[in-house]
């Protein structure tokens, strides 16, 4: 269908005021020939969108309505025609006239060249069809049977879902079995309360839609979301299901105590661990192991092995509730025993409070130190500490020391290695940035080229990014929950199950529309490969953050839409430049840059060009906008979808069409990273690197592209960064390809 | 190397006085101290006398001057994140000083204030301070004569006069009040 645009040009919110509007109808009409040119003062408004409306519907025949106005960020939903209707925004407020001063020839002509842009993008794309797989199954599948496992699975099954839920051990329950008792979940938080988990096991076996295999685990699992392929070993019967996402709720193992020896384990015969110490409690009397007595006085030790460089860096959260719930117990075998809690920080926060409270009224005593050492004196274990509040050493003789082990994911046991080869030579950088490191920990096996687990991101956690998106990993549809995920406490983990279950139902739903997840949702374009010009050279299986590009037999690009984040990053990895959205290409930004009209030297009107990232860097400008803050008018944005998609061929465009300069405005990358597809800002700027020595080449001044990472929170330094940049420019003199 | 042992089983006698089992709720977070009025003056803040308490140094908790500097102000009690009423914790622990009959030198001075005051419904200091010089035995007359200088500026200053002041009027309805409070605390009000 050929595209016929309709251009409406907004003058409301003071951009009438502070534009030449003529000007701007005038690039539609004029240089572009579009069909219909609209203004009005309020397009927002009921009259504004049935102006717009009448124009679709009518003897116009209008099918793609770029919209000049506010920021695409905002009014959504009132530009909104249908997904048969082609809708762009040109931003005439944020970016222009909120940022630049009224009534200037500069300012009108950022204006043009929005527009400009806006036209040309629309001209270069094609409405996205959805990529809807054949045979989609909705069914979730759940990988651990414990607390977090049951939990998902049946919030999955009253959500309507089948569920499909394995665990390795003959029987359900997991850690939460174990337990002598539970905390409490609702009032009255000070008691604690009988563990219900066989309760939760059995609407679990009783629920017609949850189907479970236990003594099972998965050997393999192939194909994407909404597809995923399982094979099930149950006791060496292989089962194959079905299903369309994934939570990985395998839980976490206690920390090694025979590692802990300098707090007595393995020493003395009455160090135990919390763990030994709930099964004690369980089977009904709290004993010295050494001589079967009941004990009379109890220590115990926090954070054993945690918080310790030497052993687990990390907090396990639950310890100091589970410390407390232990105390509990040696004074309901016996109110005169003595229980005392040594600890460096007692973290019992929320609710957790009265049960900290209840253990105080017990007579419970606390401890705020670290532990020096751990002898035996007079049959007794002896526990020297250092007490900060006392200011002093002290020590504590008691029948029984229990250290509260930490929690290590069971995720993190394994042969690690990683994705991508890294070998000597010009490529090792990129592709050390590209590798993920992956540990075969032997619980999902998945059947993908990146590796058969989830990358994990810190210790072994196969976290994603844990601001902005729990239960993400960096494998689209598989869901980690509960303390695989993270070291979390019962409660936490519940609320993990549910949240898990939702992101699963999400994703299965979004998939069977052919849609991207999160953070794309409702994205309906992916990725097209050119394979007759494939040169097999592995960057974009490589660098997709996702793993969602295996290898055929004839080691060519295979991709998995619906494993897809449609991020771009093969795009933007291609040399080739084969890969292709239908609504965002590498030819489709290049033509938007051409189309930006660049003064001649004489004129002394430079031009900057600046790729930000629609996540970060676009809102952090639109911000800047809303503030009012001036930067200078050399400036002409282009939105990229992730930095990530930054294809090299875009600034050597810009270089030859006489831009003065580049700048990338990305999110940051590192540690913390901020980049909502993992790795997008690192691989640009190591493309960046390389496309200095080009230019250095060519006799550019590699100083012309430079790359800032910028989050969302640094809007008030964007003035400072682009004025800078314009400064240094000017510095550099014009761009010597601009005359040709 | 004799580390200070905690002994935490020995402080139960004083967790099951009136209000002593509040003291257990402590969480060390030094608020009452920063807001007593009388820190200055106390050997141990309360939160320290609360930390002493359960490491069973019950001694020390005695012999401190804490509960007797206590003014009742009340202001520790109500910013007490736990709640803990503070001064009846200290009120309970002046109780159990005289249970035990331990001696303390402001918990004399407290006795005679009370004493005099209760004789003509106002205090006599000159009595008052004799007394207490007298109580304290033979040592507290060393103590006396260094003070002499002050007691002399203060009767210059007529601050300090020589004969008791006169008694309050309806000096036996206050006795009554105090009479019934004791026999109300006898029945364990």
């Amino acid at each position: 269908m050929a595209k016929k645009i309709g251009v409406y040009v907004c003058t409301g919110c003071g951009i009438g005021d502070a534009l030449d509007i003529d000007k701007v109808t005038k690039v539609a009409e004029k240089e572009y020939k579009c069909p219909v040119v609209r203004t009005h003062a309020h397009l927002c408004g009921k009259e504004g969108v049935e102006l717009i409306k009448k124009d679709l519907e009518g003897e116009e025949g209008v099918n793609a309505v770029i919209v000049a106005g506010c920021s695409g960020r905002v009014n959504t939903d009132v530009f909104n025609f249908g997904p048969s209707v082609m809708v762009e925004r040109v931003n005439l407020r944020e970016h222009v006239v909120w940022c630049h001063p009224a009534n200037d020839e500069d300012t009108d002509m950022i204006a043009e060249d929005n527009m400009r842009m806006g036209i040309v993008k629309v001209q270069k794309s094609e409405l996205p069809e959805p990529y809807i797989e054949e045979g989609i199954v909705k069914t979730i599948l759940v990988v651990g049977g414990g607390l977090v496992g049951l939990t998902a699975a049946l919030e999955a099954a009253a959500a309507g879902y089948k569920v499909v839920l394995i665990e390795k051990e003959a029987s359900l329950g997991g850690w939460v079995a174990k337990q002598y008792k539970q905390v409490a979940l609702r009032p009255p938080y000070d008691e604690l309360r009988e563990n219900d988990i066989q309760d939760i096991i059995k609407q679990v076996e009783d629920n017609p839609n949850i189907t479970v295999y236990t003594s099972a685990k998965s050997e393999g699992i192939s194909g994407g979301p909404g597809i995923f392929e399982v094979t099930i070993n149950q006791n060496g019967n292989t089962v194959k299901e079905k299903v369309g996402a994934i939570v990985l709720a395998t839980g976490a193992k206690p920390y090694d105590a025979t590692k802990l020896a300098h707090l007595g384990f393995g020493r003395f015969q009455d160090v135990v661990t919390k763990d030994q110490f709930e099964e004690m409690a369980s089977s009904g009397k709290i004993t010295r192991p050494s001589d079967g007595k009941e004990v009379q006085s109890v220590t115990f030790i926090q954070c054993a092995g945690s918080r310790d460089p030497e052993h687990l860096p990390y907090c396990s959260a639950e310890c100091c509730v589970g410390s407390l719930r232990q105390a509990l117990y040696v004074k309901e075998q016996n109110p005169d025993a003595t229980a005392v809690i040594i600890y460096k920080d007692l973290r019992a926060a929320g609710q957790y409070e009265f049960l900290y409270k209840k253990a105080q009224s017990e007579g419970v005593v606390f401890i705020k130190g670290e532990v020096v050492g751990v002898n035996e004196a007079g049959g007794q274990v002896s526990v020297e500490a250092e007490d900060v509040v006392r200011g002093e050493t002290v020590q504590v003789d008691s029948d029984l020391v229990v250290l509260a082990t930490g929690m290590v994911p069971t995720t993190a046991f394994g042969e690690e290695e990683l994705t991508v080869e890294v070998k000597e030579g010009e490529e090792a950088e990129a592709a050390a940035a590209a590798a993920d490191t992956i540990i075969r920990s032997d619980i999902l096996n998945l059947q993908y080229r990146q590796g058969p687990e989830l990358p994990s991101l810190k210790y072994g956690f196969p976290d994603s990014h844990f601001i902005c998106f729990p239960y993400e990993s960096r494998r689209t549809g598989i869901y980690p929950a509960g303390t695989v995920r993270a070291p979390m406490d019962v409660r936490a983990a519940i609320d993990d199950a549910a949240g898990a279950a939702l992101k699963a139902i999400q994703c299965v739903e979004l998939t069977a529309k052919g849609a991207a997840v999160h953070p794309r949702a409702l994205d309906f374009s992916f990725p097209e490969f050119n394979l007759s010009r494939c040169t097999q050279c592995k960057r974009c299986t490589e660098e997709c953050p996702f793993g969602a590009i295996n290898e055929d037999e004839k080691t060519y690009p295979l991709p998995h839409p619906t494993r897809c984040r449609r991020c771009g990053t093969c795009m933007g990895a291609c040399p080739e430049r084969i890969i292709s959205f239908k609504n965002y290409s590498v030819g489709m930004i290049g033509s938007m840059l051409k189309n930006i009209e660049v003064p001649e030297e004489f004129e002394e009107k430079p031009r900057i060009l600046v790729f930000a990232c629609e996540n970060d860097a676009i809102p952090a400008l639109d911000i800047a906008g809303i503030n009012r803050l001036e930067y200078n008018p050399w400036i002409r944005i282009i939105p990229v979808r992730c930095l990530g998609s930054l294809n090299l061929i875009w600034i050597a465009d810009a270089m030859s069409n006489g831009f003065d300069g580049v700048m990338l405005l990305g999110c940051k990358h590192g540690d913390d990273y901020q980049c909502h597809f993992v790795k997008g800002s690192e691989l640009a700027e190591i493309r960046l690197s390389k496309i200095s020595e080009t230019l250095d080449r060519l006799r550019l001044e590699s100083e012309r592209v430079q790359m800032r990472q910028v989050s969302i929170m640094d809007y008030d330094q964007i003035p400072k960064i682009l004025d800078e940049f314009a400064e240094k420019l000017e510095e550099l003199g014009p761009n010597p390809m601009k005359d040709f | 190397m004799c580390a200070f042992k905690y002994n935490p089983a020995a402080s139960r006698e004083v967790y099951n006085l009136e209000s002593g089992k509040y003291a257990q709720q402590c969480m060390q977070c030094g608020l009452c101290a920063v807001t007593c009025p009388a820190r200055h003056l106390m050997d141990y803040t309360p939160r320290q006398l609360f930390k002493m308490l359960f490491a069973g140094e019950v001694d020390k908790v005695l012999k401190a001057n804490t509960p007797w500097l206590c003014t009742s102000c009340c202001l520790c009690t109500v910013r007490c994140p736990r709640g803990i009423p503070i001064i009846d914790v200290m009120h309970s622990l002046k109780h159990y000083h005289f249970e035990k009959g331990t001696k303390a030198p402001v918990a004399t001075l407290s006795k005679v204030f009370f004493d005099s005051m209760m004789k003509r419904g106002r205090v006599f200091e000159l009595g008052m301070t004799n007394a207490y010089y007298m109580k304290s035995g033979f040592g507290a007359i060393k103590d006396a004569m260094k003070m002499q200088d002050v007691g002399m500026a203060m009767m210059k200053a007529k601050r300090l006069p020589l004969a008791p002041p006169k008694k309050v009027k309806g000096l036996g309805d206050v006795k009554k009040i105090y009479d019934k409070a004791v026999a109300l605390a006898k029945e364990g009000h």
